[in-house]
């Protein structure tokens, strides 16, 4: 399965510019702050606009040459921002389940144990350390089964022995989902353990995609000036 | 005495119930879309606020009168006048508490957290969903408030309902025109309405500034 994303976006002084093709694979990207990561990732999930393509397998979800935008409804996705968002006044589980209806429990119940949240089900989430709170919100982006997973520092209030067991988890069930996943860390530790692709970006543009498993590097997108 | 004030209630009640319908799509409209005539929108809102009553009963009674287009419709439906009847008057409150209904609500669909709205979209809700799980559960307080206001400033009015209702005794004379015609005829018993009228617009301030002041504690329980 190929994916493929083409766009161009100004916001303020950011001028975001890439074009990249992928399969089903763990893409961890990386950059300094404001080298435009976390808006590249809502150009792909369609909450900010953007001009070119983006194909996820067969599906379109942005053509902008023929005027196009698949509603962010229809998009199948799931995305995770950087800071946890969950509804006060709903208790995990229902957080978790917000328009998820036809989730497997077996699917459910895998999810929770892994991202070790069962004892928070119940809770409202003002009841939840930032690290649990991140956890649940991992869990819900992955629940609905996404064709694509966006994740915006997922891990970045992990304490470091449980980080190692969420890393598993989440490769483990990219395995078997078989679909692309962005994840975007400042962590090296990710883009040594996890990332199938590592993307750097600076200033908008993607520098290098280097596959790590063959170690071959690419750098045909290198357009930033020295 | 109690009579007029039963009638004062039932204006207020149903004035609230028809104002928080008609007031959620306008406020969701204010709060979220931009389009042509949004400001207009705006301000005709608004109107009410600075009109004087007069003013607005004067072209109520020309909307309603029976010859008018509304009048007609009404008339052949009901069999009846809308002028100087009890319905007249709740068309009447509807328009005048209405920037009283929109605007707290407007305003509390704005300050929802914009997250909050792009979950709702990633999580694939449509436009109902999200305002039963999201947009309404976020802005109980502001709906609160406007129930509160518009019931407590329908109480109030004074000058509308006495053009529009004519202050029929038993159909359309509200407390607030009672009161004014007791303290006219100088009857003793004035004091005892006043009280109950000032009670009620006390209660309910008291009810809109609580929930002003501890409105996020009580939506996030």
């Amino acid at each position: 399965m190929h994916h493929l994303i083409q766009i161009h976006v100004d916001v303020g002084t950011l001028s975001l510019d890439v074009n990249v093709n992928f399969g089903n694979e763990m893409i961890v990207l990386s950059g300094e702050n404001g080298a435009g990561k976390s808006t590249f990732l809502r150009c792909v999930a369609g909450l900010q606009e953007a001009v070119g393509q983006v194909h996820v397998g067969q599906e379109i979800w942005l053509d902008s040459s023929a005027g196009f935008a698949l509603p962010i409804v229809q998009r199948r996705l799931g995305y995770m921002w950087s800071e946890a968002v969950l509804l006060p006044w709903l208790s995990v589980e229902k957080n978790i389940m917000l328009g998820a209806s036809d989730v497997e429990k077996s699917w459910f119940e895998k999810l929770c144990e892994q991202f070790e949240i069962n004892h928070l089900l119940k809770r409202k989430p003002l009841m939840l350390s930032t690290g649990e709170a991140q956890r649940v919100s991992l869990v819900r982006a992955l629940c609905r089964k996404p064709s694509i997973l966006l994740l915006d520092e997922p891990f970045s209030a992990q304490a470091p022995d449980i980080r190692g067991r969420l890393r598993m988890a989440l490769q483990g069930l990219q395995q078997e989902l078989q679909i692309p996943i962005i994840l975007v860390s400042h962590d090296i530790e990710d883009a040594k353990v996890l990332a199938q692709h590592h993307w750097r970006m600076r200033e908008g543009k993607l520098l290098s995609t280097i596959n790590t498993q063959s170690n071959e590097s690419s750098k045909e997108q290198t357009k930033v000036e020295p | 005495m109690f009579e007029s004030l039963f009638i004062s209630l039932q204006l207020a009640l149903v004035t609230m119930v028809i104002l928080l319908c008609i007031a959620l799509p306008l406020a969701y409209l204010l709060a979220f879309k931009s389009f042509k005539g949004r400001t207009m929108l705006e301000v005709v809102v608004a109107l009410p606020l600075v009109l004087p009553p007069t003013v607005l009963g004067y072209y109520v009674l020309l909307m309603i009168e029976p010859h008018s287009m509304l009048g007609t419709i009404w008339f052949t439906l009901f069999d009846s006048s809308l002028a100087f009847s009890f319905s007249g008057m709740v068309f009447a409150s509807v328009l005048y508490s209405l920037p009283f209904a929109v605007q707290p609500m407007q305003q509390a669909f704005r300050s929802i957290p914009r997250p909050w709205l792009e979950l709702a979209k990633i999580q694939g809700l449509n436009i109902k969903y999200t305002l039963l799980k999201v947009i309404l559960p976020a802005s109980k307080g502001g709906v609160l408030v406007a129930a509160a206001l518009s019931f407590a400033h329908t109480m109030g009015e004074f000058g509308v309902v006495l053009m529009v209702g004519g202050s029929i005794p038993g159909e359309t004379k509200v407390a607030s025109v009672t009161l004014f015609e007791m303290v006219e005829m100088q009857q003793q018993e004035a004091w005892m309405l006043a009280l109950i009228l000032l009670a009620v617009s006390f209660v309910m301030l008291s009810v809109v500034y609580s929930i002003n002041r501890h409105g996020l504690n009580m939506v996030m329980k």
